[in-house]
């Protein structure tokens, strides 16, 4: 089984998409790790994965950690370096 | 004790800020305002966009409010609102405030808001410059894999 996982562009980011979001497909019971990874798999641009290095996956509701799982519901979201302010 | 938190596309007020940051028993309120200044590293800036995941947001600012109720104390008054879109120079980004009964808690409460949020709150920016050019602003990782 493999489930579809929409990422949601933010920041600089989004000048690698036409579109706000990147579907990745990941195995069942995926970790952050290989969301990382499929994730740097469909991007086409070398800055874009550089950036994707210092950034974190997110739900709505946190910042995941390498090891958590990747939610089956809920939208993930891709968080470049923050500047807030 | 009160806060309030929220992101929004339009304008910030200030007055609004300090009346909600406001009791009989607070003798002491400390404003912040983040605006767009017209010059970063030598380049000339016309305007700054601002992008921000609207929902963690909110959740960070209230972590952050709760963290300097814990703090400096129950009875604060705290406002934090950032703002998202187009700005040009001048325009408020950010709007932090704090009330409480004696100066030093609003001081460092008030200053708290600020730092916590530029390293914590998924927010990023996008200068636009003079010359026509634009780029997202380098920021602070929030990530700690390897």
């Amino acid at each position: 089984m493999s489930q579809q996982v929409e990422v949601r562009l933010f920041g600089a980011f989004r000048q690698y998409s036409r579109d706000a979001a990147i579907a990745v497909t990941l195995p069942e019971s995926a970790t952050v790790t290989n969301l990382r990874e499929a994730f740097a798999d469909a991007l086409e641009d070398d800055n874009a994965r550089a950036l994707l290095k210092a950034s974190a996956f997110a739900t709505d509701e946190a910042v995941l950690d390498e090891d958590d799982s990747v939610p089956e519901h809920g939208r993930i979201s891709i968080l470049p370096p923050v500047c807030g302010g | 004790m009160s806060t309030h938190v929220k992101t929004t596309d339009q304008p910030l007020s200030a007055e609004a800020a300090l009346e909600f940051c406001s009791a009989p028993g607070h003798g002491a309120a400390d404003l912040f305002i983040g605006r767009v200044r017209d010059l970063n590293q030598g380049r000339e800036v016309e305007g700054v966009s601002y992008d921000l995941h609207s929902v963690l947001c909110e959740r960070v600012f209230a972590e952050i409010c709760a963290e300097a109720r814990e703090e400096w104390g129950e009875p604060l008054h705290i406002w934090l609102e950032h703002r998202h879109g187009r700005l040009g120079v001048g325009e408020a980004s950010v709007i932090a405030a704090v009330s409480s009964p004696h100066r030093d808690e609003s001081f460092r409460a008030c200053r708290y808001l600020i730092e916590q949020m530029k390293h914590r709150a998924p927010i990023w920016k996008q200068e636009h410059y003079v010359d026509g050019d634009s780029e997202w602003v380098q920021g602070h990782a929030l990530c700690q894999h390897g």
